[in-house]
Order: structure tokens, then sequence, then C-alpha cells
């Protein structure tokens, strides 16, 4: 890693379950046991919510570390909100000085650009407090032609790609994955 | 003219290999000699001409290659070898005498005395630089040969062998070489007196490291890269007397290189470490343990990590290799493996830290090295996690400090059976047993590290006598909360739990039957909870999966039994009158969740070769029947649980699984009584239990005016002969008397249990008694044939229901490779063009070489390898072709038997056929039905094999597969979730397996088409569209 190192050591915490949805078992709401019903062609809607964006962006790395945002807590799901047509991604640098801190906004950005609807109006703002130029990240973050600019930058899109490259995770560790896809 | 002057002669003209065989027979049958060729050579030798004297020398040692060792004398051998020697100087006859040369070293004429002369020759004519690589290579093999026959010569002639072949190898570039040269270079280095010459040779070995060779596409040689890396190793590491220059350029190369030469560089000096020995490893400590680290706490890769993490265990294993303590009881170690200790525990001491990771790793590697190492380390590391785990300042940290004490305790259990060679050894773990023990009981108690805590218990419980009977106990009464846990509270560690207690069951089952069956049994209740009571349902189930992982062993298994069938009796009994207008699906799905735990049990006793298992067949096959025939009779007028078909399918699973363990005396007892009671009524052979069988009611399962009840109990008919050996004897009738009353059983509701019962018990006696039935064979063809199937005045379900029997009865036949098989196919093909039943015909021809789980090895059925692949290879042309000349409406028919065909097919059987198949199935996605439709995606999907050259047939159509998939996964044009799935993860996979230039056109269309399918109603859907589109954005030149 080029430069310089904002947090050498950071804390890193357990990743909770990959999916945060009650699982058919424990909810006993159909009769019959392993009465698994599949890929159900009714006309259900199921709407776009916290823990499916939590799940788009928990697996992004963190570009100083091999860790995933979840593992360092930058994002969790409570610190995500949805309504109609807005959504509203809060994240915690893992220090105050975190020159990393637009970077991995940036990541959550295009993550989400790239994988939700146009519908929808996305607001990413770091914690107020969690960071000394608090402002300055969320004005960068949430400026349409900034991003776009920066977007345009070769080496930023590499790294941003770096980060992006096991995002499909979505919390699971890499075994499963690869079981997953064959 | 001598004959020998004539082949020389002719030869020169032709240069054909004919003269040079007549030469060398003439010398083997004595009538040349080597004299006469060489004299016959004469005056090519000393020709003027360059390409003439090559041509002499040449000649000759073609001759002498092919030669018969025997043929040449010492006095010849000794002419000759002067004689080369002499032509080594003339740049023209170079190449052919070291040709010849090559031949004579290897002979056993050759000796110590002439090694001098050639070596002398080489040394001081060759120049290596001047020759082709090929040519250098015979440089290589005759001092190879010379190495591997002259070795003491080669000895003796000490520094100036040495400093001469030094000089000659300098500046060896080609890999075939190479490999010589440098197993030349390992017999020098450890046989030879090397120490005035040791920088030399260093430069001749170490400046080829590290190997970055790649070899070209169509290599002749076949060399790869770690060919090389291995050969220039055993160079490496051949010698103590490189150490000291060695170690600086090790670490030069550790630190600039990528991943790839770092892990070579780490394996190197792993090889390397324990040759160059203790002393100079103690000197170079520090300065490789402060390489190594980085590699461990700032890795670039995991795999890196890992080997810097090996060669750390080397480096310490050879510095205290020799080391032993004065006194065993002291843990006191000095230098590294301490400073090194103390430098990891002080990064512990901020355990929820990302650098505490490759810290503990450090700590777990040193404990699979020295015992002293081993010792010392355990004793500064657990009682520092212990004490870290007890201070009350570290108490939201407990988790992380509860894991890396796992993967301690881990490590000391792994370091344990690698040196279990000697089983005096003291368990490395057994002085900290208390504290450990202690802090994971309490890790128990909290929500975030329970589950760490319970993977830690596991660890200790699967170290081999380190715990003791009741510290299991202990461990046992513990844990068992666990299971009792609401799932709503955190984190769900029922699966750990159970794992544990499995693993303490299989050291010692009673403390789980003592302690942790009593509490699940009792929290069972008697009775099923209301249709409304989901967390009373969620709450059964957990317990019986939790009975189903826990009750493996013998005793467990067999408490379940009778605990488990006695609650199914009280949920089943009292049964309730017919005028009761009371719910039953409710018992009737706990009754279902209490077999399906004992079957899935079974299951797993089953595939692991439990030998209790066939006694079951009185203690629970005979429960069932009772229970089940009991009902039955009783339902006209009473209603029971047992009734209810998905009951009736688990209790058959059972059946199965006991009845195909049981030997054959066994299987004829309960054939026989099976058949008594499903045809003549007598049920006591079978049927014995608790359950008295109502006296005014007789068991005619098969008689068209009995309640329905009694009909579905066919299903436990088919289960109790689907499982039977050939040689088991059926029934009072001939098996085609049997075959045809049951074919032709009026099934009038057409009931699925009933039914497929039905084919079940066709397909399986048709297989296993193929020769005893084939009156029944021909009566299907000519009766069963029009009156079922051909006859379109009967309703076109009854017909398609015929045609399952026909394919299922064909399915028999087929397994086998019985002649009659293709007749019944055959007749599939006659109806493809019928509107009515043309599909279900055309599925039926796949799903004949679909395999199932009823004609199976275990159920004895025979089956001919390789059956599937005939088949395969027999319809793929005819189904092809009909497709091509039919007419329409037949043509989709054909469509939909190719799909099922293929879908029925291991990936292999149709993978060489695949570019011709591609255009077929395309078509197949015009077929509107949605099974089908996914059916050709998933054939797409699985062959996509590992090698891109297989995907030759889809390029052509890559285009056409981009926009049919991109409209099978929108939703308002396509309402199956399942095509959809399916589409947009091909779609997903497109970009993977295809060139950019043939797909990028594409690229802004998919990537605008998907975002819609971004807001498909389904969140599983949504979820492949994010992957698909994600792989499109990857998509770049």
């Amino acid at each position: 890693m080029p430069g310089e190192i904002f947090n050498a050591n950071p804390t890193v915490y357990a990743p909770s379950k990959p999916y945060t949805r009650k699982s058919h078992l424990d909810s006993g709401r159909s009769l019959w046991m392993g009465d698994v019903q599949d890929e159900e062609d009714d006309s259900d809607i199921e709407p776009i919510d916290q823990d499916e964006i939590f799940d788009l962006i928990r697996s992004i790395y963190d570009p100083e570390h091999p860790n995933t945002l979840e593992e360092l807590r930058v994002v969790s799901a409570p610190q995500i909100k949805v309504s109609e047509n807005r959504i509203f991604v809060e994240f915690t640098p893992t220090v105050p000085h975190c020159g990393m801190s637009t970077l991995i906004g940036l990541s959550i950005r295009v993550r989400l650009l790239r994988s939700l609807p146009d519908r929808f109006k996305v607001d990413i703002r770091v914690k107020p407090g969690s960071h000394q130029s608090e402002h300055a990240v969320n004005k960068q973050l949430n400026d349409k032609e900034r991003v776009a600019a920066a977007l345009e930058n070769p080496t930023l899109l590499d790294t941003l790609e770096q980060t992006l490259a096991d995002v499909g995770r979505r919390g699971r560790s890499g075994e499963t994955i690869s079981l997953s896809l064959t | 003219m001598d004959p020998t002057v004539r082949l020389v002669r002719t030869w020169m003209g032709s240069g054909r290999d004919i003269e040079i065989q007549e030469t060398v027979s003439g010398i083997a049958n004595g009538q040349i000699t080597l004299l006469n060729v060489v004299k016959a050579l004469g005056e090519y030798l000393t020709a003027e001409e360059d390409e003439l004297r090559t041509k002499g020398v040449e000649f000759l040692s073609l001759v002498m290659g092919k030669c018969p060792p025997e043929m040449i004398s010492r006095v010849s051998a000794r002419v000759l070898i002067t004689f080369y020697c002499g032509k080594l100087d003339d740049t023209e006859t170079i190449v052919p005498a070291l040709k010849g040369l090559a031949t004579l070293v290897s002979l056993s004429t050759c000796t110590s005395s002439d090694v001098e002369d050639i070596i002398r020759a080489l040394f001081f004519h060759v120049k290596m630089h001047a020759l082709a690589a090929p040519n250098r290579l015979l440089v290589f093999s005759i001092i190879d040969s010379l190495m591997a026959r002259q070795r003491e010569a080669l000895k003796s002639m000490h520094h100036e062998f040495l400093s001469g072949y030094v000089t000659l190898v300098e500046g060896e570039k080609d890999p075939r070489n190479l490999m010589t040269a440098f197993a030349i270079a390992r017999v020098i280095l450890i046989e030879f007196d090397i120490a005035d010459h040791i920088e030399a040779l260093f430069n001749i070995t170490f400046c080829y490291f590290p190997i970055s060779f790649r070899p070209p596409a169509d290599d002749p040689y076949g060399i790869s890269p770690d060919d090389l890396k291995m050969a220039l190793r055993s160079c490496l590491c051949a010698t103590p007397l490189f150490g000291p220059l060695a170690i600086p350029l090790y670490l030069e190369k550790l630190m600039a290189g990528s991943p790839v030469s770092k892990r070579d560089t780490l394996q190197s000096m792993s090889a390397s470490l324990p040759v160059y020995g203790a002393s100079l490893a103690c000197d170079s400590a520090r300065k490789l343990w402060s390489s190594l680290k980085l590699e461990i706490f700032q890795s670039t890769d995991p795999i890196t990590e890992e080997e810097a993490l090996k060669t750390t265990q080397v480096l310490i294993r050879t510095i205290y290799a020799d080391f032993t303590p004065h006194d065993m009881d002291t843990e006191d170690i000095q230098g590294l493996a301490r400073e090194a200790c103390e430098e990891c525990t002080q990064i512990l001491q901020e355990p929820e830290k990302s650098q505490a990771k490759p810290a503990i790793k450090v700590l777990c590697a040193f404990i699979s090295t020295t015992p002293s190492v081993s010792r010392y380390t355990l004793s500064q590391a657990i009682p520092h996690m212990v004490k870290l785990f007890l201070n009350p300042h570290e108490l939201s940290n407990r988790a992380p400090i509860t894991i890396l004490l796992t993967d301690l305790v881990a490590a000391a259990r792994d370091a344990m059976s690698k040196s279990f060679a000697d089983p005096e050894l003291e368990v490395p773990l057994m002085p900290f047993k208390d504290e450990v023990l202690g802090v994971f009981t309490v890790g128990l108690k909290a929500t975030s590290s329970r589950q760490p805590a319970l993977a830690g218990l596991k660890a200790m419980v699967n170290t081999p006598t380190l715990l003791a009977d009741d510290e299991l106990g202990f461990i046992v009464h513990n844990v068992d909360d666990m299971l009792q846990a609401d799932p709503d509270d955190g984190d769900d560690v029922i699966d750990d739990t159970l794992d544990l207690l499995s693993s303490i069951s299989s050291i010692n089952p009673r403390h789980v039957e003592a302690q942790t069956l009593p509490l699940l049994f009792s929290s069972l209740s008697d009775k099923a909870p209301a249709r409304i009571a989901t967390t009373d349902r969620a709450k059964y189930w957990r317990t019986l999966s939790a009975l189903s992982k826990l009750c493996i062993q013998q005793e467990l298994f067999e408490t379940l039994v009778v605990r488990l069938s006695t609650k199914m009796d009280l949920i089943c009994i009292p049964v309730m009158p017919t005028t009761h207008n009371w719910d039953l699906e409710p018992s009737a799905a706990y009754v279902h969740a209490i077999l399906t735990a004992l079957a899935n049990t079974l299951r797993t006793k089953v595939d692991l070769g439990h030998t209790d298992v066939p006694k079951y067949i009185d203690r629970l096959v005979s429960r069932l029947y009772n229970l089940f025939i009991y009902s039955a009779l009783l339902s006209t007028e009473y209603r029971t649980a047992a009734t209810d078909p998905r009951v009736i399918d688990i209790a058959a699973q059972i059946i199965t699984l006991v009845i195909r363990t049981l030997p054959i005396q066994r299987q004829e007892v309960f054939a026989a009584a099976l058949f008594s009671a499903y045809l003549s009524g007598d049920v006591k052979g079978i049927a014995e239990g608790h359950q008295k069988m109502p006296a005014d009611k007789t068991f005619r399962p098969f008689q068209s005016t009995s309640p329905e009840t009694q009909r579905n109990l066919v299903a436990l008919f088919a289960a109790g002969i689907v499982p039977l050996r050939k040689e088991v004897h059926m029934s009072s009738e001939t098996p085609a008397q049997f075959l045809t009353a049951l074919v032709a059983w009026d099934v009038p509701t057409f009931h699925s249990l009933q039914i497929q019962s039905i084919w079940h018990i066709s397909a399986s006696v048709v297989n296993k008694r193929a020769d005893d039935i084939l009156s029944f064979l021909s009566d299907m063809q000519e009766t069963f044939w029009g009156q079922e199937i051909a006859n379109t005045s009967i309703s076109s379900e009854r017909r398609a229901h015929a045609i399952k029997t026909w394919v299922w009865i064909s399915k028999g036949l087929l397994v086998r490779n019985h002649p009659d098989a293709m007749l019944f196919v055959d007749r599939l093909f006659e109806v493809l063009g019928d509107e009515q039943i043309g599909w279900d015909a055309a599925r039926g021809i796949g799903e004949i070489g679909n395999t199932d789980n009823i004609l199976t090895k275990r159920n004895y059925a025979m089956i001919r390898i390789l059956y599937a692949q005939k088949f395969f290879n027999s319809m793929l042309p005819r189904i092809i072709q009909g497709g091509q000349s039919s007419q329409s409406h037949e043509q989709s028919a054909y469509r939909v038997a190719l799909v099922s065909l293929i879908k029925s097919m291991p990936q292999t059987a149709y993978m060489h056929e695949m570019s011709s198949l591609v255009p077929l199935l395309i078509r197949g996605l015009d077929l509107p039905d949605a099974e089908i439709r996914a059916s050709v995606i998933d054939i797409f999907i699985s062959a996509v094999g590992s090698d891109s050259a297989e995907h030759s047939g889809i390029y052509e159509h890559a285009s056409t597969l981009v926009s049919i998939m991109l409209r099978n996964s929108i939703a308002s044009e396509m309402s199956s979730t399942r095509v959809r799935i399916a589409a947009l993860r091909y779609l997903g996979i497109l970009p993977n397996i295809v060139r950019y230039d043939v797909l990028h056109p594409y690229k802004p269309t998919v990537i605008r088409e998907l975002e819609k399918v971004l807001d498909d109603p389904k969140r599983s859907v949504r979820r492949e569209a994010v992957d698909a589109r994600t792989s499109w954005f990857k998509y770049n030149g």
C-alpha cells in the first residue's frame, strides 16, 4: 500500500450471520417441516429493505486492509435507512483522521449506483462526529458532478474496483462462494 | 572395392540411415572393424573442404552411437577418445566429435585414465557461447555421464576441474541445459572439496534465483518453471558453505519480489536453513525474523503469509533442534523464540485489533516446532490470554480473546497429532487445562463469546486424553442450556452446540444420554401445538433436528426410537370420530416431523455403516405398519393423523431404509408377510404392535371399493418391495401376473401417492425379474399400449399417467441393458405427434435415461455400467434428425425430448457435442413452457466448463444468447421466477467465457436493460441481477 497508512491496526469485529432475515426453520410459519416453498411465482412483492442494502455493501474491502467494511464496523445494517425512493447510508471511519474516508464513501456510492434502480436517491454520509473533516467528505460524496469527475480518473477507478473485488460475497466467506458458483 | 569404403562413399552422397545401419551390422557380425571404418573415412577426416570433414566425423559418430558396446574394445575406445578430443578444436568437427564423445563416455571401456584428457580437451577447446543450445547440451551430458561413472577421477582433478567447470557453465540460459547443469552442480556441491571455490559456485547457482522462467506455449521439452525451481533449490540447499552468502541474498529477494518469487524465496529458505546450520541461523536470527515478520504482519496474500509462517517454524526448529534445557522443568528459553514470543504477546494486549490475528498465528506456529519452544510458548501465551480474559477492562473484548485462545488450543492439539509417535509425550495443554476450561465455560454465558467458546471447547474435547470423563460431563452440563436458548436471542449457536455434543458423545455417549436427551425429550409435548402456535412449532422442529443429529450412536438411537415411536402413538391415538370437526393437520405435521427426524438419523447411520439398523425391522418397521394399517382400517369411523399422505410418505422412507439392510433370509420372511398382508389381508406378520386390529374390518388396499385411506397404504407396500434383493421370492402369483394386475389397477383419483407406488413397484420388479416376466412385457406391448396410450377416446390425464407407467417400465429394462428396452422406447416416438400426450412422451424419452432413487444399487437393482451413455448416444442423433424432418407440431415435441434428454445426462456425456447442440437448444428457448426454458438455461450454465476452448459452440451464438437471456430476465415478460434467475445467472457468466471483442457491442444495452431488473419484485431475482450487472461492468478489453 503506497503512502501513509492511517490506521495500521484497526479493530476487527466478528461478522454477523450472512443472512439476517429469519430462516425458514426458525419461523415455524409453515405447518410442515422441510416444506420449503420454492421460488414461488406468486405476486408477493418483496420490497428492497435495509438488510438488502447492507448485503450489497458489507463485503466491500477497506482500501487499507484485507478486511471488509463489515468486519471493521465501518458499515452496519442499523446505519441504513430505506424509504419509498430514498436511501440513507451512514458509515463510520475507523479513526477520525482517516484519509481514506472519501474513498470508502465513493466505493459505497459506486456499488449502489450499479446495484440499485435509479428511482432511488442515495445519501451517503459519515457518522456525525466520527471524522475531522466530516463536512467536506459529505459534500464530496453527495455531489453528482464531483463523483462523476472522480470516476473519470483511471487510477482511482482501479483502486475502487479493488475494494469491490469480492463484493458479491455479501458477508459469506471465500469458500462458500466458490461452492455456490459451481 | 572394400565394402566399408563403398558404404562410406554412398553415405557421403546420400546421407541416408541405411548405410549407417549396414555399417553397424557389419561391425556387429565381425565383417567390418572400427579400424576399417576409420581407414575408409581417412580422406574425409583430413579433407580441406569443411563440409567433408564435418561429414566424416559425423559418420563415425553415428556409427559409434549405434554400435553394440561390446564391439568397442578398450584400445579402440582409447584411440577414438584421443581422436575426438583432437577434433574439438576444429569448428567444423566439434559438434559430431561431441556426439561421439557423448557415446564413448557412457561405455565401460572408457576408464578413469581417459577422464582427464576428455575434461582438459573440453575445457581447452570448447567455447560454449559459440555453440547452439542443443550442442551445449552435449557438453553437459558428457560431464553428467562422467559425473555418474567417473566421479572419483573428476574429484582428483581438484582445482582444475572446478575452475574449468565454472567457466564452462557461466552464462547458460537454456532451461534444458540448466536442468542438467543444476544436477551436476548439486553433486559438486555435496561431494567435492569446494571450500576454495565457494564464491564462484555461489555465482553460477544463485545468479538464477529466483527463477522467472515462463515456458513458451508450445514448449517441446515440457520443462515447467517448477521443475527448474526444484532443481535449482536442490543446489541452493546443497552445502552449508553457502549460508553466509545466501542469507543476505534471500532477504534481498524477499523484500523486492513479486508474490510468486516471495513464495519461492520462502520455500528455498525453508529448504536451506536446516542445511546451513544452527549457528548461522542463530547469528542471523534477528535479521531473518524481521523480514519474515513483515511477510506475516503485512502480508501480500494468505499463501505467502502461510509460507512465511512455515519458514519461521523451520528457523525456530533449526535454532533449537539440539537445545535441551538442563532441567526439563524449566520453561525458560533464550534467543529468538523468547523475543518473538514477547513481541507477539505484546501485540495481543489489544486482542480486538487486526494485528492480533497474525500474532496468534506466529505463536501457533511456534507450538508445532520443538518440544522446548512449544512448552515455552504455551507457558507464555495461555496465561497471558487467560489473564486478559479475566481483566474487567477487557470485558467487551471477550469474544476476540476467546477466538485467539481457541486458536492456541487447536494448535496445541494439532502439534500433538504430528508428534504422536511418542505416546509417552505429555499433552501440551495439560498444565493449563483448568484455567482454559474455566474461560470457555464463562465465555458460554455471554451472547457474543458463545460461539467462539463452543469452538474452543470442541478443540479441547478433540485433544486426545486431555479431558477426564467428569470434565466431559461438566461441559455437557454447561452446554445444554444453549439448546434451550431462544434463537431470537442473538446468534444462533444450536449447530455449534450439537457439533460439540456429538464430539463428546463419540467419546462417551453416557453424558449426553443422561443429561441432554431427557432435557430434549421433555420439551416435546404429547400434543401437537395448534395451527397458530408458530413459536411452539419452531421449537419442536429445533428439538427434533437436535435429537436427530445427536442420537447417531447405537445406545442413543435406541432411546430415540423408543421415545419417538411412543410419542407418535400418543399423538395419533386416541382417534377422533369422523363427526368431530377437529383440525388434524397440526398433529399430522407433528408426526411427520417426528418421522423425518427418525429417517434422517437412520440415513446417517446407514451411511456410516452402522450394524444395528437391521434390528429395527421389529422395533420400528412393524410398529409403523401396525399404526398405519390400524389407522386406515378405523378411518371409516375415526380420523387420525396417520392417514395423511405426507405422513405415509415419510414412513415409507423409513421402511425402505431398514429393509435394505436386512440379510436375504430375513427379507424372505418379511416379503412373505408383506404380500400376505397386502394381497390376502392377513396383517399379523408385518404389523406387530400396540394397536389391536379391529376384528370386523379387513385390509384390502387393492380393492376398488376400499376407502382411499387404505389404498394410500400401497405406498408402504412399495416401500417394502423396492429394497428387496432380486433372489427374494415375492408372491404366490407369478411376477408377470402380479405386474399385469398391478398396472391394470384402477386408480380413479390419480392420487400421486398411489400411482407413484405403482410406478416404483413396476420398475423395481421389472428390473429384478426381467427374465420371468416375458408374458407381461408382450402384454404391455400388445394390449396396454393400444388401450391406455394410443387410445384417444380416454381422458388425456389417464393417457399421460399410462405414459409414465410405460416410462418406468422402460427404465427398469434399460438400466440392466435388457434387449426389450429399446422396443419400449421406440413406441414413445410413435405418439410424439399426438396433440394430447406428445409432450408427455417427449419428456418421458429423456426421463428414461435419468437416474432416480428407486433403481439404485442400494435397492439391489441390476444396473449395467454406461447404460445411460449408450442410451444417450443412440437417442441423440435420432431426436436431432426427427426434429429436422418432422412436421411442425412434432418439431416442438422433439425439442422437448432433446431438452429432457440432455438434462438427464451428466455434462461430460454431451460436452463434445455441445457445438452442434447449441442451436437446437436455443430453439428450445422459444417453447412457451417455463420449466423447459429453465432447463435449457441450466444446461447452458452447467456446460460452462473450465476450458474456454469448449465454448466454441457458444461464440457464434453469443449475441443471440444475450438478447434471449435479457428477454427472459424481465419480470413483465417472464412470470417464472426460476427462469428469470437462471437467465440472469447465465447472463452474468457470459462475460467470463466469451472474449470481449465478441460481446462488447452489447455492454451498454445489457447494463441499461438490467437496470430495470434491479427493481424486480423478488429479492432473489434482484440479487442475481446485481451480480450479472456487476459482471458486465467489469467486462473490459
